[in-house]
């Protein structure tokens, strides 16, 4: 655990660093790598203890996009990352009370199925009610503000993984993911565990969507509600190990390189890519990336 | 106790579909009785169980654990009353370690209930059921009679009161099931704990408990001490006679 918390700190130091050397692209590229490092954490967080496997990312992260948005020319920065994390929790509270004594496919059918329901819905309403087809942030941090701000959120996603591992409530995940009916018996309120797990995820995700809406300037619900965000969320915690702390860190540095890389010249070819990596990890490392040097871990995991 | 039984159901029924797994049976427990459940196969022995546990939700009747309601609750509070339970495929946490899953009891529904000396720790529960040298094991590496026995130390790591046991023998060796029923035993004498035990080896069964219920197509037609039980011409007809003979 201690050693956690030396390379959580030593990467910070790293990245803190990095806006004042860095290229342009350099900081971009960072950005983007903070922003999925952040977003897969917390999904494992809570998805990869208890294998609900949740596609809600991009539901929780268009709506704290879309509350920063709205909020943004009333209140600081920093306040409306912290009203996009509530509102997205707010969100994930509902959503887990309908959705979260569903099991396996059911569920991540489910909270695929949602996150086009919210993404509709507020389409709609943009178009019927309030009549624009998307927002145009006015008010902007700068650059760097942005990047310090995720850099922040990656961090305390990280922080509170290394945390929520070692208290009561993270073996009560990992119990409902061993065996939930088992935990339950042992005394496990499942359903308060599972809902407090789910809205702790959501809160990230609104918060990385809250600070990340502003990079656009322009939004709309295709934007920041994209699914894909939810996908790319949810095959980098598995390729990196979800059940691992660092897994996900290490599978969104991969990420956003290829990403960065492969995107702009060969498209197809990254889709193609992360395709073929997600299969062979899979087939071949169902323990993610990080399985490749677990041996040492599991005599020092409890 | 102010004057209530530990546990009682009061014409529990579950019903699955067409099918009445468990038909208006009525009991009530004792503080420190030692319980057999006999029935032939799809009695409604487990059924009862996951009733009384929590772990099924009752379609009707009522339970009542010291006089209070628990009927449609679920299963984690009926740990945190006292009621603990093993299941008959043991269910332990395969990748924690032997003493961690005795340490999850002790997180959750243990905590803060009251507790004697022998259910102080980790340590002492995995000295009362034997398993001190495995503690370092994963749960998954040690033996499936070594695997019931930590079911059992999972369950009093709840502290209980009431302890169901779901075929803690089947499977074992004569000298295994021998020593099972000596610890159960112990439990209940120096825990003061109320044992309800299902077994499907009638013998074994009778000759260690002090009462016996008998679930016979989902219904109860006996409540007695074993050598009633065993006389009672609707068990024999039911049930014993033909299982006697084969033994």
């Amino acid at each position: 655990m201690k050693r956690d918390w030396l390379i959580l700190i030593a990467l910070t130091g790293w990245a803190l660093a990095l806006p004042h050397y860095g290229s342009d692209f350099a900081v971009s590229l960072a950005l983007s790598c903070l922003m999925y490092a952040a977003l897969a954490s917390s999904w494992s967080l809570f998805c990869g203890a208890t294998r609900y496997l949740s596609l809600a990312t991009s539901a929780f992260f268009g709506i704290g996009a879309y509350t920063s948005a709205l909020s943004l020319e009333h209140v600081p920065f920093a306040v409306a990352i912290a009203l996009g994390a509530g509102v997205a929790a707010l969100v994930a509270l509902v959503m887990g009370a309908a959705v979260l004594h569903l099991r396996g496919t059911y569920f991540a059918v489910l909270t695929f199925g949602m996150t086009e329901l919210i993404r509709h819905a507020i389409s709609y309403w943009e178009k019927k009610v309030s009549g624009t087809v998307g927002r145009v942030l006015t008010v902007v941090p700068e650059r760097d503000t942005v990047y310090l701000a995720v850099l922040a959120l990656a961090v305390l996603a990280l922080a509170t993984a290394i945390v929520v591992r070692r208290s009561r409530f993270g073996l009560a995940l990992a119990g409902i993911g061993a065996d939930e009916q088992r935990a339950q018996t042992l005394g496990v309120d499942t359903r308060r565990v599972k809902t407090a797990g789910f809205a702790l995820t959501a809160a990230f995700a609104g918060a990385v969507g809250a600070a990340m809406s502003v990079r656009w300037t322009y939004i709309d619900p295709v934007t920041v509600f994209n699914p894909f965000i939810g996908f790319q969320t949810v095959l980098i915690a598995l390729i990196g190990g979800a059940a691992t702390l660092w897994g996900p860190v290490v599978a969104a540095l991969v990420f956003s390189l290829l990403a960065e890389t492969l995107r702009l010249q060969l498209p197809q070819l990254y889709m193609m890519a992360l395709g073929l990596l997600l299969i062979l990890c899979v087939l071949y490392l169902p323990g993610g990336l990080a399985s490749l040097r677990l041996p040492r871990r599991r005599g020092a995991a409890r | 106790m102010n004057g209530h039984p530990l546990l009682e159901a009061r014409s529990l029924t579950v019903r699955f579909g067409g099918l009445v797994a468990v038909d208006a049976v009525s009991a009530a427990f004792a503080p420190a009785e030692l319980v057999g459940i006999i029935g032939p196969n799809g009695a409604g022995k487990t059924t009862f169980f996951n009733a009384l546990s929590g772990v099924q939700a009752a379609t009707g009747g009522a339970l009542f654990a010291q006089g209070q309601c628990l009927t449609g609750a679920p299963a984690h509070r009926y740990a945190r009353h006292g009621i603990a339970r093993s299941f008959q495929t043991p269910r332990v946490f395969g990748e924690l370690s032997v003493a961690a899953n005795v340490g999850f009891g002790l997180q959750f529904a243990g905590r803060g209930r009251p507790a004697s000396a022998l259910l102080k720790d980790e340590t002492s529960i995995l000295q009362l059921i034997g398993l001190p040298a495995q503690a370092t094991l994963p749960a998954a590496a040690v033996t499936p009679s070594q695997q019931r026995l930590l079911e059992i130390g999972m369950a009093l790591a709840t502290r209980p009161k009431l302890l169901l046991l779901d075929e803690v023998a089947a499977g074992l060796t004569e000298a295994e099931v021998e020593a099972m029923a000596q610890l159960i035993r112990r439990l209940r004498d120096e825990l003061d704990l109320t044992v309800i035990w299902i077994e499907h080896a009638v013998t074994t069964l009778l000759r260690h408990v002090e009462r016996v219920l008998v679930l016979h197509q989902g219904r109860k037609i006996a409540d007695g001490t074993p050598s009633e039980v065993v006389r009672n011409p609707e068990v024999v007809e039911a049930y014993l006679g033909d299982e006697m003979a084969d033994e």
